[in-house]
């Protein structure tokens, strides 16, 4: 093992790291040097440069026991993770941050760095810190808007939430580590063959969950996810729900097919086992009703957005608990549309924050007349949401379905997740209520009454990654296999070994 | 010096179960405080109690386990302090930040957000 090695390994993030450095540099001289326009230049030159450090520079391959791995699927996870931090930067400037300008950006990317060294890790030492990178970023993210009360109280719940929940999957890490002697995942797993039945093991599966909810917004751990969505700056609540969640799913699927293979257990009906398949049983149906239930009541459609969040993450679990290659693959597929639909409707929440002053639903009234190409643009990604065909949702939430009657059998050999898979088509159609509502508003409802319009409006660049998203989001439900391709390639990559 | 075989002895049979016992009722102090949710600063407090609860987990684990000789324990306990002393800071900030807004640190007296 060479230094060399790592530091070739390791070439995206350090290129990030570097340029977070420098925009930091550049705040502190302030004047030109910290204007918007300057730090978000250089940052997605930054994560231009990543993604070319992670095309040319960083080798496949496993270094200090699994603390850094880079393969196909991890280099496809850190592809979609840096795209979405790089949609970010552009609606960070659109929000144009008026306190700490230079400081905004480079948390932004700290918290890209996060995100990118658990993606691309199979140690818990790594997955810990790599959480707390992203986590202490994103809450200082969340709490920059000064003047903002809002803001303020969400990055503190954010906060306290947060480190909670941190302060849990150590504990958890700590057991798991006792008993398996190890840290590395593949090790652990060969480990626990020996000593499934320890009572203390459970006790540390059941702690680390509940740190992996939290990032995941699963129900009982979500009550942040309304108020940071709701109150932090609209950009910082997108990477939240998108960057975040893409990262924080991939590494608990990581956490639990490798780590804990063989103690799944089962959730299949009639036919309970204990392992972990039924813990996330749990987290996935509470997330399913509690997530789309409140959602129905919410009058701020950035909380509305969080609740069906939690609703998705909850299908996201569903499919988790299969334990299959393809419900990788289908989660994996599913966070990235998702990711890229909720990147898309929150920019154009930010417009109407921004011009309008609020997002209860009524200010989105006659949206259309306005800003036909938003309006159409969030057509789209509410739609796709909710899983309407032709668009990406659909055929995500298809193959995250189908991934989940998968396991336990054949249909009508075994009921398997059959009652959960109801449960979730229940649910979906429920959703689309919620989302008609919205577009209601926009198309439907004439905007006389609507206080504002101040608006400046919104910059060409913006404004054209805004409809680049929804174009992905329509080009992928047309075209699902340019995404599952190489996802499902990825994954054979992985088996073959 | 061999770490690993140094063994102290207090009169008491010292066990890993006693620092088990130890680290579980330090974490569930550390619980307390945080549900209490009086204070802003005593959850933070509480906070860094469960932090160190598991860092003494795995001290003990690594001291009495199968392999001392290799330092993850004792990592994993460096990298966390490092970790908590960080979440410190962030966390006092964002106190000071809320406290200019509410002229309190009372969690459950912050109501701008709700539904």
């Amino acid at each position: 093992m060479n230094y060399f090695d790592f530091v070739k390994i390791l070439s995206p993030e350090i290129v990030l790291l570097l340029v977070a450095m420098g925009i930091i540099g550049m705040g502190c001289r302030g004047g030109k040097f910290a204007e918007a326009g300057a730090c978000a230049f250089l940052s997605f030159v930054g994560v231009l440069l990543a993604v070319g450090a992670l095309i040319f520079c960083a080798p496949d391959g496993q270094m200090a026991g699994g603390m850094i791995v880079l393969d196909p699927l991890v280099r496809l996870v850190k592809f979609a993770i840096l795209a979405m931090v790089a949609v970010a930067v552009v609606l960070l400037q659109a929000d144009r941050p008026s306190y700490h300008v230079a400081e905004n950006f480079a948390m932004l990317l700290f918290a890209a760095i996060g995100l990118l060294l658990i993606v691309g890790t199979e140690e818990m030492l790594v997955i810990f810190v790599g959480l707390e990178l992203a986590g202490l970023a994103l809450y200082a993210l969340a709490g920059f808007a000064r003047s903002d009360l809002g803001a303020a109280e969400a990055a503190l719940k954010y906060f306290l939430f947060g480190s909670v929940a941190a302060a849990f999957l150590l504990y958890g890490m700590s057991l798991i580590f006792g008993v398996c002697g190890t840290t590395e995942l593949q090790a652990m797993s060969a480990a626990l063959r020996k000593n499934a039945q320890e009572p203390i093991l459970t006790a540390g599966l059941a702690m680390a969950l509940v740190g992996f909810g939290f990032k995941v917004a699963a129900v009982p751990f979500h009550l942040w996810a309304p108020d940071v969505y709701q109150g932090a700056p609209t950009p910082a609540a997108a990477f939240v729900a998108s960057g975040s969640k893409v990262a924080g799913f991939f590494i608990l699927a990581k956490f639990l097919f490798i780590g804990f293979g063989g103690l799944e257990g089962s959730a299949g009906w009639g036919s309970f086992a204990p392992g972990w398949v039924p813990m996330l049983g749990v987290m996935a149906a509470l997330s399913m009703v509690v997530g789309n239930l409140m959602a129905l009541v919410q009058k701020s459609v950035r909380r509305m957005l969080a609740y069906s969040g939690i609703g998705h993450a909850g299908f996201l679990l569903l499919a988790l608990m299969a334990a299959s290659a393809e419900s990788l693959e289908a989660v994996v597929f599913y966070t990235v549309i998702y990711g890229v639909a909720t990147l898309g409707a929150f920019g154009v929440v930010g417009v109407v924050v921004r011009e309008r002053g609020g997002d209860s639903f009524s200010r989105f009234a006659g949206l259309v007349k306005r800003e036909p190409v938003l309006s159409f643009s969030m057509l789209v990604f509410l739609c796709s949401l909710a899983g309407l065909p032709p668009l990406a949702g659909f055929f995500g939430k298809f193959f995250l379905f189908t991934a989940a009657m998968g396991a336990g059998g054949i249909l009508g050999a075994a009921p398997g997740l059959l009652w959960l898979v109801a449960l979730a088509l229940f649910f979906s159609a429920v959703s689309l209520y919620y989302y008609l509502l919205v577009l209601k508003q926009i198309f439907f409802i004439s905007e006389d009454g609507v206080a504002g319009c101040s608006g400046e409006g919104l910059g060409v660049v913006p404004r054209a990654v805004i409809f680049l998203l929804a174009v992905v989001t329509v080009g992928l439900g047309c075209f699902p296999d340019l995404l599952l391709g190489p996802i499902h390639r990825a994954v054979e990559v992985l088996l073959g070994n | 010096m061999n770490f690993a075989n140094l063994s102290f002895d207090f009169g008491v049979g010292i066990t890993l179960h006693t620092y088990l016992v130890l680290s579980a009722a330090l974490f569930c102090i550390g619980l307390v405080a945080v549900l209490a949710r009086r204070n802003a600063i005593l959850v933070l407090v509480g906070i860094e109690l469960m932090l160190s609860a598991a860092n003494i987990n795995f001290i003990a684990f690594w001291r009495f386990g199968a392999h001392p000789e290799e330092m993850v324990g004792v990592l994993f306990a460096l990298f966390s302090i490092a970790v908590a002393a960080g979440e410190a800071a962030v966390g006092l900030a964002l106190i000071i930040l809320v406290y200019r807004h509410y002229k309190t640190i009372n969690p459950s007296q912050f109501r701008s957000l709700n539904g």
